[in-house]
């Protein structure tokens, strides 16, 4: 019986070692029951103007955020990656100990999610974002060029259908931030081609490149 | 003959068991002769360990007043005072203390309370505390969903945070939280601040 199984176990051994090596690309993004409700649900921006106040304390009024990047401006992305990332932040798909609590389910109902990300979409984007040094913006924008825009676009306004982040008018420090969380493998929720990307980013290159998208216009179509 | 006196019984009974319903004076009378011992006649108390509730939004200490009664919120004073009184009278109260004029309250220590005022309109980005402001308003005089702190006692509201902290006062898990956050210092600042609003 024996010599007759042990193919078997090995052939599962090699299995499970191989799915946790690579996993398969969409689980960066896979459905899970309450980031799908929030994403069906009907957003009400009036109510979400009002759950927001719990969110303005750090993340200021109008969520504009803080040029020096310790928390990000909301005003204007997509509804859709504003919902992922709340939802992934609540389930542990992305670590954020400090929002936790503001975010958890004690704090926010689905429908809240799903308001607060209506009313977030819909703020307007003055272009008063922080900026990078300014020093090697033709790197930043031979890479952007190359790397990012096919995802987060020309004009860095992102896809909402792909759940791809909207990155103009952002605050620099921010996407630096970001970036080197991303690089160095501690963001968990990401896309694997935004991971592969950025693998073999300079601290440097992040800085341009993260410089050059908070210069990318804000207003207009 | 003999239903007609058993009619009569339960009509009796009833009469007796049903509570007379409470008037807004039934409220203003319990107000004045338990409430003020502690809060004051005008809900501006003298005793800075009590706090003010004049000028608190009526459905906030409304939600209180549950929360005491049902062992959310616990005080050697409070807990008691509410044991001896009839729910129903609760609106009436908030009614009573709702409107009334506030008092100023007394900064003591400027320096303390400009530090106060940093962390009030700014938070801790450090360790995650959110401006107060977000929620209590720039001028501290709060809104429907959060409670007024403007010139509020300094021990009272430093009693609070130490509450939230400690899980005495379990009335709010975002507060809990922010009292976790907020070291002794910062806490003294923000009630100094908070004492001057």
């Amino acid at each position: 019986m024996l010599p007759r199984r042990l193919p078997l176990l090995l052939l599962a051994t090699l299995g499970c070692s191989f799915a946790l090596a690579s996993p398969p690309p969409e689980t960066w993004n896979a459905p899970y029951p309450e980031k799908t409700a929030a994403l069906a649900a009907y957003g009400d921006g009036t109510r979400g103007a009002s759950v927001f106040e719990i969110c303005q304390g750090c993340h200021r009024a109008g969520a504009l955020g803080r040029p020096d990047g310790t928390y990000p401006r909301l005003a204007g992305q997509h509804a859709t990656v504003l919902i992922k990332q709340l939802t992934d932040v609540r389930s542990d798909r992305r670590s954020n100990p400090k929002m936790l609590p503001f975010a958890d389910h004690q704090a926010l109902s689905v429908q809240d999610i799903a308001d607060i990300a209506v009313y977030l979409q819909s703020l307007p984007v003055p272009p008063t974002q922080g900026q990078g040094p300014g020093t090697d913006l033709v790197r930043g924008r031979q890479l952007y060029d190359r790397d990012c825009s096919i995802c987060h676009g020309q004009r860095g306004q992102g896809k909402g259908d792909q759940f791809f982040p909207r990155v103009s008018g952002q605050h620099y420090l921010y996407l630096l931030r970001e970036g080197r969380a991303f690089r160095d493998g501690q963001r968990r929720n990401v896309h694997p081609e935004m991971a592969a990307a950025i693998s073999k980013y300079t601290d440097d290159e992040l800085s341009a490149v993260s410089d050059h998208m908070s210069r990318l216009p804000v207003a207009g179509p | 003959m003999a239903q007609h006196r058993y009619w009569l019984l339960v009509l009796m009974a009833a009469w007796f068991l049903c509570p007379a319903p409470l008037s807004a004076a039934d409220a203003k009378e319990i107000a004045r002769t338990v409430c003020a011992a502690c809060h004051g006649v005008d809900g501006n108390s003298a005793d800075p360990a009590h706090p003010k509730l004049a000028g608190m939004d009526q459905e906030y200490l409304m939600r209180q007043l549950k929360a005491f009664a049902d062992g959310k919120r616990r005080d050697e004073a409070m807990s008691g005072v509410i044991a001896s009184l009839d729910p129903a009278v609760f609106s009436g109260l908030a009614a009573y203390y709702g409107p009334q004029k506030p008092k100023p309250g007394q900064v003591k220590d400027p320096q303390l309370a400009a530090k106060g005022r940093a962390l009030y309109e700014d938070g801790n980005t450090d360790t995650g505390v959110p401006a107060c402001a977000g929620c209590h308003q720039s001028d501290g005089k709060g809104n429907a969903r959060f409670p007024r702190l403007a010139g509020q006692h300094q021990a009272y509201t430093l009693k609070q945070l130490a509450d939230y902290k400690s899980g005495r006062r379990a009335t709010d898990p975002l507060m809990t939280t922010v009292g976790k956050r907020l070291s002794a210092e910062e806490a003294k600042a923000l009630a100094e601040y908070i004492a001057g609003l």
